[in-house]
């Protein structure tokens, strides 16, 4: 439940968005963006998902987020229609995923 | 929102042992409060302040920033403070809305998360409901006339045939925002609150300046009133015309005079003869005292609250959700959306 694992795989991540946005220079596609967040367990991956899936993007906002919890591993999938809005999503995606991690730190693990 | 069979307590209600605990977390604007509310006694509630410079305002993403680095201590601190564990706890409430997003996104996110670990009900609550139901369970009130006011709301608001109805309201800005932005102007200290520096001040002003007085019906406008004094404030000032205590002065005696008159007319209104003050303006002693002399002239009487539970904090939320939970209200966690109206 690191945030330094997060961060690893951000790396990665990050590389793909920029093959993405040079992609995007020739055509009319959209930007990808995917999150993988591994949790100790099925059940905290389940209620991060459910933490974090209330709030949702603004409809007109040029950009989608979906969220899904398979076995112990949280994905997230942005799609936007430009750089700049994908950056705010995913920036505030991570600031809302550390507070819900820290939380699990401070209170966890959940009761069975 | 979804009513849910309660059968425990409805068990414990016949056993007349029924002792509910609810958790409530506030965080709308820039305090951030959680508290803990058993059966109408509050057992504790912590809160802090996001406190910007003179002359500056809290932005959205900033405040939540404040609240994301404090909240874990503060729920910390309320459980402590109430010799309680997360298994006493039966219910957790928040506030859903309307407030400030990003501040409303960070306090919902902790309560999902913290229902969930605890296998606990949530319970989303109105902002507004919550200073009112407080300011009920402070001062039992029996069926007050509530003048809720403060740094977003100003409303005129009363019980009538079973639900809350507005009676009146301002038509733009709100009185505490018109006092905080008159306060940036002319740079007093955001510490502790604005409010409350402005009605220090206040007290030592001699000169009455003139100012805007507009009240149409129950509601009110407060925007010409700031545009006014943000354009004179600095030429009578640097002219020596007046001093800023003397305009803090006339500014409360102005806006609170308004306020005075649309609770009056409401009560007139709904033959009430009770007032209750609630909302973070409402621990102004002197808008209190002014309430009060209209009181006494129609024979009502005036109830009001101090700091603790007039300004935003977790146990008004708490409360309200005690009193929601009790009536079988739940919020499912794909319900839990919070909204900025």
């Amino acid at each position: 439940m690191s945030l330094k694992s997060i961060s690893a795989n951000m790396l990665k991540k990050k590389k793909k968005m920029a093959e993405d946005v040079s992609g995007n220079n020739h055509a009319q596609q959209m930007l990808g963006f995917n999150l993988d967040v591994p949790f100790p367990s099925e059940r905290e991956a389940s209620i991060a998902l459910n933490s974090l899936s209330p709030d949702r993007e603004p409809r007109k906002g040029g950009i989608t987020k979906e969220l899904v919890a398979v076995g112990n591993v949280l994905s997230v999938r942005w799609t936007a229609d430009e750089a700049r809005v994908l950056r705010v999503s995913v920036g505030s995606f991570l600031d809302h995923l550390a507070l819900v991690l820290e939380t699990m730190e401070a209170f966890g693990p959940p009761i069975s | 929102m979804q009513s849910s069979s309660l059968t425990r307590y409805e068990q414990q209600d016949a056993l007349g042992v029924a002792m509910t605990v609810v958790i409530g977390f506030e965080g709308s604007a820039n305090k951030i409060g959680v508290g803990i509310v058993r059966d109408g006694e509050v057992l504790s509630n912590p809160r802090r302040t996001y406190i910007t410079p003179p002359g500056q305002g809290f932005l959205p993403s900033e405040t939540a920033k404040h609240h994301r680095s404090v909240i874990l201590t503060v729920v910390r601190e309320a459980l402590d403070e109430a010799e309680l564990s997360p298994a006493d706890i039966d219910c957790v409430a928040y506030t859903k809305g309307p407030g400030m997003g990003a501040p409303l996104v960070t306090v919902a996110l902790v309560a999902r998360t913290l229902a969930q670990l605890w296998g606990k009900p949530l319970l989303g609550v109105n902002h507004c409901i919550g200073h009112i139901e407080m300011g009920r369970l402070i001062t039992q009130a029996n069926n007050p006339t509530v003048l809720y006011v403060s740094g977003g709301n100003t409303q005129v608001v009363a019980f009538s045939e079973r639900r809350y109805r507005i009676f009146g309201e301002t038509i733009d800005i709100a009185v505490g925002n018109c006092l905080d932005r008159f306060a940036r102007v002319i740079k007093i200290s955001n510490d502790p609150s604005p409010g409350y520096n402005i009605e220090q001040m206040a007290k030592k002003g001699t000169e009455y300046v003139e100012l805007p007085y507009t009240v149409k019906g129950m509601d009110v406008s407060f925007s010409g009133v700031l545009s006014y004094i943000e354009e004179a404030a600095h030429k009578m000032l640097s002219s020596g015309q007046c001093t800023a205590e003397d305009l803090c002065f006339s500014l409360q005696e102005t806006l609170f005079s308004m306020l005075v008159e649309i609770t009056e007319r409401a009560m007139a209104h709904c033959g009430s003869q009770e007032v209750l003050i609630v909302g973070g303006v409402g621990c102004n002693l002197r808008l209190q005292e002014m309430m009060g002399i209209m009181c006494k002239e129609r024979g009502a009487k005036l109830f009001a609250t101090d700091e603790r539970f007039c300004i935003d904090n977790g146990a008004m939320i708490a409360q309200a959700g005690w009193e929601m939970f009790r009536s079988g209200y739940v919020t499912e966690l794909p319900d839990s959306w919070i909204t900025q109206r």
